[in-house]
């Protein structure tokens, strides 16, 4: 890596943690870029050249979290056992868990994805293939065990699945729920799906 | 049923108040800054539209706007009032010609997305906002959003009660995750650009899964 390329490297992490920590302190509408240039020891001008908004910061910061995130999904899911529900509950659970270490930093990625000044590289919130990647392999993983029907429409399970998980960040936003609560919402959408989805034969949960 | 009764009010012999002018030239007012306000919210979305684009597009001076409303929050609550009670509205009739509770509850969805078709930009605000922490809350618990949430449980009760869905439904969590699906599909409106037939066959596959749980039998 050139020094250039390095130093630039070098400012954009300082900028992504500045960013973090006054997004979840002082909240994503009130910081201003300056502020954030200010913090990370940089000018405003060369947050610019590496990020076209502070929509493009909040995405960035939140894409950086998801690699460490996905990382510790990487350990964990083939350590799973139990039937497919309860496979489904633990992935879901650890990303409750996750994003309630900062969710006012979460929260605000969440009102971002409806923002005008998202950049087409952002990457909103509820747009990560990942996620959806590791609840379709739970569930076809689940057919291939038994407990899943083999006749289950993948797409369509794992969409409503997304939808509840997405939407219980609710209760974080509106009555302050912490990850068990929500964990525990989602337990009970995903046991109500999985009677519609279990195979004949399995026994029920 | 509704005919009749506004029949008898406007024959009625009850004392009309007639406004005064200045009643009439102050609804008129709000009602500018009002579509105005709804044109800069659906081209910049909730942040970008300030108060003073808003007056000057309504062709007054923000001091007037003022004068009808406490501020920008206040307008984007008067504009989902409208419209959420408009909604409510065209939910209720797509579900009275409804069939079994797949068929009514897929009405339903489907009176949402084609009364945001046109509006989309606005949703999209309204979702950003829905997110935030007290404007989030003040929306969430506008009377014609509770009405809406409550349209969806009513028509899984009335499944229980027609015998087509089972006694164990568990009416309350299953409407949530039918309403969870009805709002998650904005995004493919929003963002995909759907069409809504492609919004009717995602919606209708959704209902299928969710109830599928919860059939009879």
């Amino acid at each position: 890596m050139s020094v250039r390329k390095s130093q630039k490297e070098a400012t954009r992490q300082r900028v992504l943690d500045a960013a973090k920590e006054l997004f979840e302190t002082n909240g994503y509408e009130t910081t201003t870029v300056r502020e954030i240039a200010s913090r990370a020891e940089v000018s405003v001008g060369s947050v610019f050249t590496t990020f076209s908004s502070k929509g493009d910061i909040l995405s960035q910061v939140m894409a950086d979290r998801l690699d460490a995130l996905y990382a510790e999904l990487d350990r964990v899911v083939p350590h799973l056992r139990g039937s497919t529900p309860d496979r489904l509950r633990s992935i879901f659970a650890i990303h409750y868990a996750f994003e309630t270490r900062r969710t006012r930093l979460f929260l605000a990625h969440i009102a971002a994805a409806y923002n005008w000044t998202l950049s087409p590289t952002s990457r909103p919130y509820g747009r990560t293939p990942r996620l959806k990647q590791v609840i379709r392999d739970c569930v076809a993983e689940g057919v291939v065990r038994g407990d899943v029907a083999p006749e289950v429409n993948l797409d369509l399970v794992v969409d409503a699945l997304l939808a509840s998980y997405a939407w219980t960040y609710r209760l974080a936003a509106w009555d302050d729920a912490d990850a068990e609560t929500m964990s525990a919402v989602m337990d009970r959408h995903i046991g109500l799906l999985a009677d519609g989805f279990r195979a004949p034969k399995a026994v029920s949960q | 049923m509704k005919h009749v009764s506004s029949n008898i009010e406007v024959t009625g012999e009850t004392e009309v108040r007639v406004p005064t002018r200045r009643a009439i030239a102050k609804q008129q007012t709000r009602a500018k800054v009002l579509s105005a306000a709804r044109r800069l919210f659906s081209e910049s979305g909730y942040e970008g539209a300030t108060i003073r684009d808003i007056a000057a597009e309504a062709g007054m001076s923000t001091g007037a706007v003022f004068a009808n409303f406490t501020d920008k929050s206040d307008l984007f609550r008067e504009i989902m009032i409208a419209d959420m009670e408009a909604l409510v509205e065209a939910m209720r009739d797509g579900v009275s010609r409804g069939r079994g509770v797949d068929d009514t509850l897929l009405k339903l969805f489907m009176a949402g997305y084609a009364f945001y078709k046109s509006r989309l930009p606005l949703a999209r605000a309204a979702f950003g906002i829905s997110w935030q922490p007290d404007q989030g809350q003040e929306l969430r618990e506008l009377p014609p959003v509770l009405q809406l949430q409550d349209l969806v449980s009513e028509q899984l009760t009335q499944g229980v009660e027609r015998g087509e869905l089972s006694q164990e439904a568990e009416v309350k969590l299953r409407s949530q995750m039918l309403f969870d699906c009805y709002l998650a599909n904005f995004q493919e409106a929003i963002f995909g650009g759907w069409s809504l037939e492609a919004l009717q066959a995602k919606a209708k596959d959704q209902i299928r899964v969710i109830l599928a749980g919860a059939r009879r039998g």
